[in-house]
C-alpha cells in the first residue's frame, strides 16, 4: 500500500525530530562528496603591478580514501615593473621591449616598464589514493598559459605512514617544461636596446633591432625533488620536515628587463638587455610546526634556500589563529624574508669595466629583506562552510650590497621599497 | 556497564561496546585515547540507559510495565511523553503505516527465511490489538487498550544515537567538539566536519552480501540510518515477504527493497523515512525522491 499523495514528509518530520531531541535548528549539510574553495585576491604595489586572480579548487571524494583535486587560477597583471635600469638626474627614453614604440621616464624616477599587463590561466589536476597498507600515492599535472609563456608539468608523489601513523615519510616528484615566445623575440645576451631616435629611417631602424634578436622563443625544463618528513609530536604538534632539490635547465633570463652601462660620472650611456646562466640548481630546507595551544592553533615555519647562483634566503612565518566568540577566528601573520643577492647581480655595470660574463640588475634576485604582516578574519557558517577575509601588507626592501655609485647616482635612489597590499576573500563549500 | 574495547585507526580513534543488539562505536577524530575512552564510557552508560528504559526485551523495563498494565491510566515522565509525542507526528505523516502498536504482529509472523507464512485467522486474532488511533496520551499519562503492546523499534535506537552524540559533545565547550561519529550498528550521525577537511567514511551494508560494504559515502556532518535486513524474510511461492509489516492488513509489504538507508540531519529522521520508505513497498523509491534528502537503495 501507498501513500495516497507522495507527499514531502521529511521537512515536518524533521521539526518533530528536533523537538523530540530538544534541537532548535539542524545543520543541514550531510554529505558532502566534493568540497570547493573559492577565492578572489587582489594585490596591489604602489605606483606599480596590480593583480586580480581568481582561484577554485574542488576536492572530489571517490570513497575509499581517493580523492581528484581541480584547481583553476585566472589571474591578470597589469601596471609597471621595474626594468632594472638606474635613474638619472634627467630624462630618460627607453624602446618598448616589442621594438615598438618608446615611452619616457622623469628624472630621478626609478624607470618602469607600464606595458606590464598578462592574463594567465593555470589548470591543476591530481589524483590521490591508497597505494597498498600504510602507503598512499598521488598523481597529477598543471597547465599554464599567459600571453607569451606556456607551462606543462607532471608530478607524482609516494608517502609511506609507520610508527603507528605518527610518522609520513613522502617523497615527490615533478617535471615541468617551460617555454616563452616574447613579443619582439628574444634579445641576444647583452644586446644594446636601440633607440628609434637614433636611426634614420624605421627600415633602418627595425633590421638594426631584428639584429639584436637571435630566436623568436625559447624553453626551460625543470625537475623538482621533495624528501618530507612529518612527525605527530603529541595530539596537539605535528612537525615536518622538507629538503627539496630543484634543477632547472634553459632560458632563464628575463627578456625585459636592462642593465644600465655608466660612465665615471653615473651617466648613462647604454642599457643592455640582461644575461642570465642557463642552469640553476635550487636546495631548500624548510622546517613547520602547527601547534594546536589551549583553543589557538600556532603554525609556526622556516626556510633555508640555497642555489648555484650564490642566492641564499631565510623565509620565516608565523600564523596563529585565535577565536574572536564562538563563530570567528582572526589570524595574524608575520613573515620575514631576507635574501642575499645573486652573484651576478649589479645594480648597474661601469662602462670602463670588461662586460661580465651574466649580469642582471633585477632587484628582485638583489640583496633585499622582505616582511609580510597581515590578518585573515573567518567564520564557519551552516552546514561547515567557510568564509574569510584575509588583508595583508607586503613590503620588499632591496639594499646595496657594497657598491659605490659613481657621480650623479650618488644622489639617486637605486634600491627603492616596493610596498604593496593584498586583500583576500575566501569561501569553502 | 558493557565492555569496552579502544581500538586506533589511521584518522580516528574507536570506542568499541555492545548495546541495543548491535555493535556500538564512537569514532573520535582526535587522536586521543583517554577522552575516546572517557566519551564511549558515557555513550555505553547512555545508550545502556535508553535501552533499560525503552527495550521490549527486558521485561522489567519501563515499556514492557507500560504493555504489562494496558487498560489503565498510567503516568509517564518527560521523556518517554516526547517519545510518544514523535510516535504520534510519525503515524499522521504516513498516513498510519508507521505504527508504533504494530509489534504484537510478530507473534503471527516468523522471519526466519522459511516458507511459513501466517494465516489470515492468525492475523485476524490479533488486529484488534492494533492501532495507535485507539492509544490516548498526554503529556502525563497514557491509556492503551487492553491486549495492546507499544514498540519503540525504529525509534530507540536511533534516538539512542542522537542523544549519545548531544551528550558527548556536551562535553566540550561550545563549539569546541572535536569531529565524532556515533555508530550503533549503522545507525549513525556526526557533529560537525573534521577538522583536517576529510569525510568519514562510512560502508553502507549490501543485505546480500552479508558483511560486505557496498560503497562507502563521505559524512561530514549529519546522519544516516538503514532499515531492512535481509535475513528476515518469508519465502513462499516465489513472493519475498519482507520483515515490514502493513497494521493496516497486518501482511507483510511485498515488492519492499531490501535495505533503504537516508542521510538526514539527525539519525531519528533519517531512520524514520528510511522505515516509512520500506512500507511504501515498490513506492519506496519514489517516496524518497520526494523527500528531498539523499537515499541509497538495495532492491
Amino acid at each position: 500500500m501507498q501513500l495516497k499523495h507522495i507527499a514531502n514528509i521529511s521537512t515536518a518530520l524533521a521539526a518533530a525530530s528536533c523537538s523530540l531531541l530538544g534541537q532548535s535548528a539542524e545543520a543541514g549539510t550531510v554529505l558532502d562528496d566534493w568540497q570547493f574553495n573559492s577565492a578572489i585576491l587582489l594585490y596591489s604595489e604602489q605606483d606599480r603591478v596590480s593583480a586580480g586572480e581568481g582561484i577554485l579548487t574542488a576536492r572530489g571524494d571517490f570513497g575509499d580514501d581517493k580523492y581528484l583535486n581541480l584547481g583553476l587560477v585566472v589571474d591578470a597583471l597589469t601596471g609597471a615593473s621595474a626594468t632594472g635600469a638606474v635613474a638619472q638626474p634627467g630624462v630618460q627614453t627607453f624602446t618598448r621591449p616589442s621594438g615598438r614604440g618608446s615611452y619616457d621616464v622623469a628624472a630621478g624616477d626609478t624607470p618602469l616598464d607600464d606595458t606590464f599587463h598578462d592574463t594567465r590561466v593555470q589548470l591543476d589536476v591530481s589524483w590521490e589514493q591508497p597505494l597498498a597498507q600504510d602507503w598512499r600515492m598521488s598523481v597529477g599535472g598543471h597547465l599554464s598559459k599567459e600571453y607569451d609563456y606556456l607551462s606543462l608539468g607532471v608530478n607524482g608523489s609516494l608517502a609511506y605512514d609507520f610508527n603507528q601513523k605518527n610518522t609520513t615519510a613522502s617523497v615527490g616528484l615533478s617535471l615541468s617544461h617551460d617555454s616563452i615566445e616574447p613579443e619582439g623575440g628574444i634579445a641576444v645576451g647583452f644586446a644594446p636596446m636601440l633607440l628609434r631616435s637614433n636611426f634614420a629611417n624605421d627600415e633602418a631602424y627595425q633590421s638594426a633591432f631584428d639584429a639584436t634578436r637571435d630566436r623568436a622563443d625559447d624553453t626551460k625544463d625543470t625537475i623538482d625533488l621533495l624528501f618530507g618528513l612529518t612527525q605527530v609530536i603529541n595530539h596537539d604538534w605535528l612537525m615536518q620536515f622538507n629538503y627539496s632539490l630543484s634543477m632547472a635547465d634553459g632560458y632563464m633570463t628575463d627578456p625585459f628587463k636592462l642593465v644600465s652601462v655608466v660612465d665615471d660620472n653615473g651617466l648613462v650611456q647604454q642599457n643592455l638587455y640582461e644575461n642570465r646562466p642557463d642552469k640553476r640548481t635550487k636546495h631548500s630546507l624548510y622546517w613547520q610546526n602547527k601547534v594546536h595551544l589551549s583553543g589557538t592553533f600556532l603554525d609556526a615555519s622556516y626556510r633555508y634556500m640555497w642555489d648555484d647562483w650564490e642566492l641564499k634566503s631565510h623565509t620565516a612565518d608565523v600564523k596563529w589563529r585565535l577565536p574572536m566568540g564562538e563563530q570567528w577566528y582572526v589570524e595574524p601573520q608575520f613573515r620575514y624574508y631576507q635574501q642575499s643577492a645573486a652573484e651576478f647581480y649589479v645594480p648597474f655595470l661601469k662602462q670602463d669595466e670588461a662586460l661580465p660574463q651574466y649580469a642582471s640588475a633585477d632587484y628582485r634576485i638583489g640583496k633585499m629583506t622582505a616582511y609580510t604582516l597581515g590578518a585573515k578574519f573567518g567564520t564557519r557558517l551552516a552546514e561547515g562552510n567557510e568564509l574569510s577575509f584575509r588583508i595583508a601588507l607586503y613590503q620588499q626592501k632591496p639594499e646595496n650590497d657594497g657598491v659605490t655609485a659613481p657621480g650623479v647616482l650618488a644622489d639617486l635612489q637605486l634600491y627603492e621599497k616596493v610596498t604593496a597590499v593584498m586583500a583576500q576573500v575566501s569561501y569553502s563549500f | 556497564m558493557a565492555q569496552i574495547n579502544l581500538q586506533q585507526g589511521g584518522k580516528c580513534v574507536v570506542g568499541q561496546f555492545r548495546a541495543m543488539a548491535s555493535p556500538c562505536e564512537v569514532l573520535l577524530e582526535r587522536q586521543d585515547m583517554a577522552l575516546c575512552r572517557t566519551l564511549t564510557e558515557l555513550a555505553a552508560t547512555e545508550a545502556e540507559r535508553i535501552e533499560q528504559k525503552y527495550s521490549r526485551y527486558r521485561p522489567d523495563s519501563l515499556l514492557s510495565q507500560l504493555n504489562a498494565n494496558a487498560g489503565q491510566w498510567q503516568s509517564i515522565d518527560a521523556e518517554t511523553a516526547a517519545l510518544l509525542t514523535f510516535a504520534n507526528t510519525c503515524y499522521s505523516l504516513s498516513d498510519g503505516m508507521f505504527d508504533i502498536s504494530s509489534g504484537i504482529l510478530r507473534r503471527a509472523w516468523q522471519f526466519d527465511g522459511s516458507d511459513n507464512i501466517a494465516t489470515q485467522p492468525q492475523i485476524d486474532a490479533l488486529l484488534p490489538n492494533v492501532g495507535w488511533h485507539k492509544v490516548q496520551f498526554n503529556q502525563r499519562a497514557i491509556l492503551m487498550p487492553h491486549g495492546m503492546e507499544l514498540d519503540f523499534g525504529g525509534i530507540a535506537k536511533e534516538y539512542a544515537v542522537d542523544k549519545v552524540l548531544q551528550l558527548l559533545v556536551q562535553q566540550f565547550p561550545a563549539a569546541q567538539a572535536p569531529s565524532i561519529v556515533v555508530n550503533f550498528g549503522g545507525d549513525m550521525s556526526c557533529n560537525r566536519p573534521r577538522q583536517d577537511g576529510s569525510l568519514w567514511q562510512i560502508g553502507i551494508e549490501n543485505p546480500s552480501l552479508a558483511d560486505q560494504a557496498i560503497s562507502a559515502v563521505g559524512l561530514s556532518q549529519g546522519a544516516l540510518a538503514t532499515s531492512g535486513d535481509s535475513r528476515r524474510f518469508v519465502l513462499k511461492d516465489g513472493v519475498r515477504y519482507s520483515h515490514i509489516l502493513n497494521p493496516k492488513t497486518g501482511w507483510p509489504v511485498i515488492d519492499a527493497p531490501r535495505s533503504v538507508t537516508v542521510a538526514a540531519p539527525n539519525c531519528l529522521l533519517a531512520g524514520m523515512l528510511a522505515t516509512t520508505a520500506l512500507l511504501q513497498g515498490a513506492g519506496a523509491e519514489r517516496f524518497l525522491t520526494a523527500q528531498g534528502l539523499q537515499y541509497w537503495l538495495i532492491t
